[in-house]
């Protein structure tokens, strides 16, 4: 391969002037800064009284009381942000002047890619940032690691959620269908996935003995697969109140949960997907 | 120059290639990729072109949505700078050969030169020279009109500092940091236009560039047309005005249900119609003497009567001349109205199978 050839395959500067430009369009959307509001809002709310009264909860109890909130709030984010990132530039009519200037039809998905992934993490970190150091204040001690590994862990799931989007954008020819798939993706992971999986166990083991936390590993491998799974055995496994908190509800996760294997299912998804949404769009016709 | 149809040996893809006789020429298949040489010998099959530098030249492109034919082999080229006006009913195929051009759709067949590069192998290099202005204009509507613009200049590495002096060119100066999402579609239009031309592009492609302008937008981009092409810039115009067209463009391109019907300037397209520029004499009284007069000068074509009037059907060099014979035959003038055939009338003529 020559020089030149291998040229047009790395991303330029183009690319981060993309991201720069997404994340100035996005960071000014009214949505954004009300749900950064909203995990500031939750995660006090969560830490306050999710004690029963007892006053204010360590940070690492605020999260694993979070959790389930997280796994639902953060995919819908990344969903409602990348959803119209292409579809809806092409049906805006901005597209075609995009596409005019000297860019490959890869930079800008990896422009847009780096952006909304930016402007989701300023969200996560300043919705949850702003509630953590409150919360620090008023408990006094903080585990700052294991919160620091909480934020990096929720933006590597709103970046997968993200590229999920994308691939939705790229693929549909209306922004409506892009909606219409990003909000089934949605529902598909939090909700019909477990359906299915405790459908196929239901089958091949008694219920009885999964309600008592007498889980098959066959069981945590399949569930491992979802995003949503791995990212919250990566939060659990590595954040003490969590994993004490999910012993009492859903049991020990097995030996095979390890952060490097739980972080690789969540970056295979990511480039997947993002190779996916570079492909399809490479492909279309504007 | 020559050009030739050429077969690729290994995946059948058919393309028109160009270039002088015994120039041996690589050429890349835009299907399979794959490379051979082509060498240039006066042969059958060979079709001499115009030796005339080319900006654009479009050969045998063909473009089908659903198995339906929106561009069915298409050939024109447009040269080194001139205003090349390109026309079409709505439906005829306009917009999808201009998205063919620029490569934001993959044709089924055919080649696309821009300054005799191929878009599908330089295309970064290609799309630096060219500015582009698209039917419908749409910005990012968080960001201000300022903003969107440096975005444009940087991603076409052209200084940023172009960009104030062009807003206040355009009529923007006082709107520069308003959000664009609060813009009228005459300011759409303004700032589009700005775009299309930062980073001082050599060929530009204008999709309807008047639309949505009032009068005095529409005279002001007219005049910015002129002087970008008297800067040594190549024009594309896509539009339904037709005064404008017939205004400021030296050759035109009629495409009719996806197939190209006419190419050339308007004079010879007129020519080629037979229309020619009509005089009309309103006289006291007519006499005989006066038509045998007239149908003896060389130039006129026809000479007709109506009551009390002549027309006369002639060259435009010799109304004059019709007028002075008149005298000389102490004719009594009481008006004269002249008609010049438009390009409304070449258009409708070249497209009328679709008006049927």
């Amino acid at each position: 391969m020559n020089i030149d050839k291998l040229q047009t395959y790395i991303p330029s500067k183009s690319v981060l002037l993309i991201a720069k430009k997404e994340t100035m369009d996005n960071i000014r959307n009214k949505w954004i800064i009300f749900m950064t509001g909203v995990f500031a809002f939750l995660t006090l709310i969560i830490s306050y009284f999710g004690s029963f009264g007892g006053g204010w909860q360590s940070v690492g109890l605020t999260i694993a009381g979070m959790m389930s909130l997280v796994q639902y709030l953060i995919p819908i984010i990344a969903l409602m942000l990348s959803y119209g990132a292409i579809v809806g530039e092409i049906e805006r009519g901005s597209m075609s002047a995009f596409l005019s200037l000297p860019v490959k039809r890869f930079e800008i998905i990896l422009g847009k890619f780096l952006g909304l992934s930016s402007v989701l993490a300023v969200s996560i970190i300043a919705g949850f940032g702003i509630a953590g150091i409150i919360i620090g204040i008023n408990v006094g001690e903080i585990n700052i690691g294991e919160y620091i590994f909480f934020l990096l862990s929720s933006i590597l799931l709103g970046m997968v959620f993200i590229c999920l989007g994308l691939f939705a954008s790229s693929f549909f020819k209306r922004r409506s269908t892009s909606m219409g798939m990003a909000v089934f993706l949605w529902f598909f992971f939090t909700m019909i996935w477990s359906v299915i999986t405790l459908g196929v166990a239901s089958m091949i083991v008694d219920l009885g003995s999964i309600a008592t936390g007498n889980i098959p590993d066959w069981y945590y491998a399949i569930e491992m697969i979802n995003p949503l799974s791995s990212y919250s055995g990566l939060v659990s496994i590595n954040i003490e109140s969590v994993s004490n908190m999910g012993q009492q509800f859903i049991g020990t996760y097995p030996d095979f949960y390890s952060t490097p294997l739980l972080t690789f299912v969540l970056l295979i998804w990511l480039i997947v997907f993002l190779m996916l949404s570079i492909f399809t769009f490479k492909k279309r016709d504007l | 120059m020559i050009e030739k149809k050429i077969k690729c040996p290994s995946c059948g893809y058919e393309t028109i290639i160009q270039g002088k006789v015994g120039d041996s020429k690589k050429i890349i298949c835009p299907k399979c990729n794959k490379k051979g040489f082509f060498e240039f010998s006066k042969e059958k099959g060979t079709k001499k072109i115009m030796d005339k530098p080319m900006m654009l030249s479009v050969a045998s492109l063909t473009k089908s949505f659903n198995g339906k034919k929106a561009v069915n082999n298409a050939s024109f080229s447009v040269h080194k700078g001139e205003i090349f006006g390109f026309l079409g009913p709505n439906g005829a195929g306009k917009t999808t050969s201009i998205k063919a051009i620029l490569g934001l759709l993959y044709p089924n067949n055919g080649q696309i030169l821009i300054d005799n590069q191929n878009l599908m192998h330089d295309e970064k290099k290609i799309k630096e020279q060219v500015g582009y202005l698209p039917e419908k204009v749409a910005f990012y509507e968080n960001l201000t009109a300022l903003q969107n613009l440096e975005f444009y200049a940087e991603m076409k590495n052209a200084n940023k500092s172009q960009c104030k002096p062009l807003l206040k060119e355009f009529g923007l100066a006082d709107a520069m940091d308003q959000k664009v999402g609060t813009f009228s579609k005459g300011m759409n239009q303004r700032l589009g236009m700005a775009r299309a031309i930062i980073g001082n592009p050599s060929f530009l492609i204008l999709d309807e560039p008047s639309s949505g302008l009032d009068p005095r937008g529409v005279v002001f981009i007219r005049e910015k047309i002129k002087t970008l092409n008297e800067e040594g810039v190549t024009i594309f115009i896509s539009s339904h005005i037709l005064s404008e067209i017939q205004a400021i463009c030296h050759r035109v391109g009629i495409i009719n249900k996806g197939s190209i019907v006419a190419v050339d300037d308007i004079s010879n397209l007129q020519n080629r119609l037979q229309l020619r520029p009509k005089l009309v004499l309103i006289l006291e009284t007519v006499k005989k003497e006066f038509i045998t007069a007239l149908e003896l000068i060389e130039g006129v074509f026809s000479v007709k009567q109506e009551k009390d009037a002549l027309e006369v059907f002639c060259r435009k060099d010799v109304k004059a001349n019709v007028v002075l014979t008149l005298s000389k035959k102490k004719a009594k003038i009481k008006d004269i109205q002249t008609m010049d055939p438009s390009l409304e009338e070449v258009f409708m003529r070249f497209t009328e199978a679709d008006a049927a």
